[in-house]
């Protein structure tokens, strides 16, 4: 049977999503791209996930979309239907944090990009290199790398598709923090679990807020803002934290 | 003018300066603090001599620590609780006023602290500040419109990771990242802050308010009804 292209496994609250082509340095395929699809229609609201986490096999995290891919499409048009990864990634209520060992380059940017929070190793790097190629991102970098860096920073990238380090990615703002590559896994994991427990609706709400609300005039988003709180207002969770604080010990959220 | 019972109110020509004051518990922002900013705001929006509103913390250890858990578990139902959030918007009174706000931040800054201070338009703080999003750990999310004041301030990254991971911040890091202005010493804060008042007091009143308005509008539009938007201002003055 053949290798498939992503593995899924499940510690409590934590789900661990691992990019698996660590002899093409993860490249998307369109394989990838329906494995993606099937492990995100296998997780429901009640799938007991608070955080995911996107991470490869391999020194590298994602080098992009792998050449051969496209030849399979009898036009580039029909390729983006299925070769594009990151509106699955984004579709993810919980919020979802990307662990980079090495190079995240085109699409793989795409996809890091597509999570809420970014760790990387310090030999990774970055790049949207596909202006050299006389192409531009197709899986949203064009979108969410100005909307995280801004717009100079970004159109530096965009324009150029020279590669960045792990130390110049965290002073712009790409990634959260940087340690070394052996802690790498671990320190990502802690970081989830760290999430994890927090109320997991108020995770998911506040990355509703956040990200919904930046599309958003302020007065619209304050009102969504408004909105989901007193919606949080109905659950237990809520009065499960204010309890906990005022009784000084740690609350035990169940997500309801 | 100080019929309030958790603000200080003053007026020094063109400042209004509105204290948090319930220093005994470190500011923590409560139902009547709400009640009488709303008062406040209010007065000072229409009060025509005043160019410039400084808000700053009482007490030595917080400009103000977050909202009073206490009041939480005995609020009324979330329905009412809404109808009362947007009958009198204290939120929406905030990021509309027409002058310039001012924040001195000093100590703790924390959940509706950093709120209120994204809800004025510059932010001062002191080498000690410090700042956090906690909300999460509570099982809520930031309501005072931090969701959305915060990610429009420093940017996504910094904002979901502050308010995913509860990790607080110092005043360095909030100058990196954009959360505030500046950081000066403790005991200069305070008049700092009054000096960069006076400096946008000084200016002509209706400038300075076009100028915000076409920031903070300009912001919620595309480009080109941006540069429309800054064109008519500019051709009003």
């Amino acid at each position: 049977m053949k290798e498939p292209s992503v593995l899924f496994r499940q510690e409590g609250p934590v789900g661990v999503i691992t990019l698996n082509r660590p002899n093409s340095h993860n490249a998307v395929t369109a394989e990838m791209v329906s494995e993606f699809q099937a492990l995100r229609a296998g997780i429901g609201w009640d799938s007991g996930l608070s955080v995911l986490l996107l991470t490869a096999q391999g020194p590298d995290f994602c080098i992009g979309t792998d050449p051969e891919a496209w030849r399979r499409f009898p036009s580039r048009e029909e390729a983006l239907t299925y070769l594009s990864l990151t509106p699955i990634i984004a579709s993810f209520n919980q919020p979802v944090i990307a662990a980079i060992a090495g190079r995240a380059y085109g699409q793989g940017l795409e996809l890091a990009l597509a999570c809420d929070l970014r760790l990387c190793a310090e030999e990774a790097s970055f790049a949207l290199p596909q202006i050299a190629s006389g192409e531009i991102p197709f899986d949203g970098g064009t979108q969410r790398l100005p909307r995280l860096i801004g717009r100079l920073r970004a159109m530096e990238m965009i324009l150029t598709g020279k590669a960045i380090n792990a130390a110049e990615a965290k002073d712009i703002g790409l990634v959260n923090g940087i340690v070394p590559a052996a802690e790498l896994n671990a320190s990502a994991f802690n970081l989830a679990k760290e999430l994890a427990a927090k109320g997991p609706i108020a995770l998911r709400y506040a990355k509703e807020a956040v990200l919904k609300g930046l599309d958003l005039t302020l007065e619209q988003g304050l009102r969504l803002e408004a909105d989901l709180y007193f919606l949080l207002h109905t659950t237990q969770d809520r009065r499960e934290g204010i309890t906990a604080f005022r009784e000084k010990r740690s609350p035990k959220f169940e997500g309801r | 003018m100080n019929a309030f019972e958790t603000l200080i109110l003053e007026k020094k020509e063109t400042l209004g300066l509105i204290i948090l004051n319930r220093p005994e518990v470190m500011n923590l922002h409560n139902m009547a603090m709400r009640d009488e900013l709303f008062e406040a705001l209010s007065a000072f929006r229409l009060d025509e001599d005043i160019r410039v509103i400084l808000i700053r913390g009482a007490g030595e250890k917080a400009f103000c620590a977050g909202a009073d858990l206490n009041e939480f578990l005995t609020a009324p139902p979330p329905t009412a609780a809404r109808e009362v959030r947007f009958d009198s918007d204290l939120w929406r009174l905030f990021t509309t006023m027409p002058q310039s706000l001012i924040a001195a931040v000093h100590g703790y800054c924390l959940g509706s602290g950093i709120e209120i201070a994204l809800c004025c338009d510059l932010v001062l703080a002191s080498e000690e500040a410090r700042f956090g999003l906690p909300e999460a750990s509570l099982g809520i999310i930031p309501a005072a419109g931090g969701t959305q004041t915060v990610p429009r301030a420093v940017g996504m990254g910094p904002a979901l990771e502050m308010m995913l991971t509860n990790r607080w911040i110092n005043a360095a890091e909030a100058r990196r990242i954009g959360l505030v202005n500046r950081v000066v010493p403790r005991k200069r804060l305070f008049s700092e802050a009054e000096q960069t008042a006076r400096l946008i007091a000084d200016k002509n009143p209706r400038a300075v308010r076009a100028a915000k308005e076409a920031v903070l509008r300009g912001l919620d539009l595309p480009l080109d009804q941006g540069l429309e938007l800054e064109r008519r201002l500019a051709l009003r003055l």
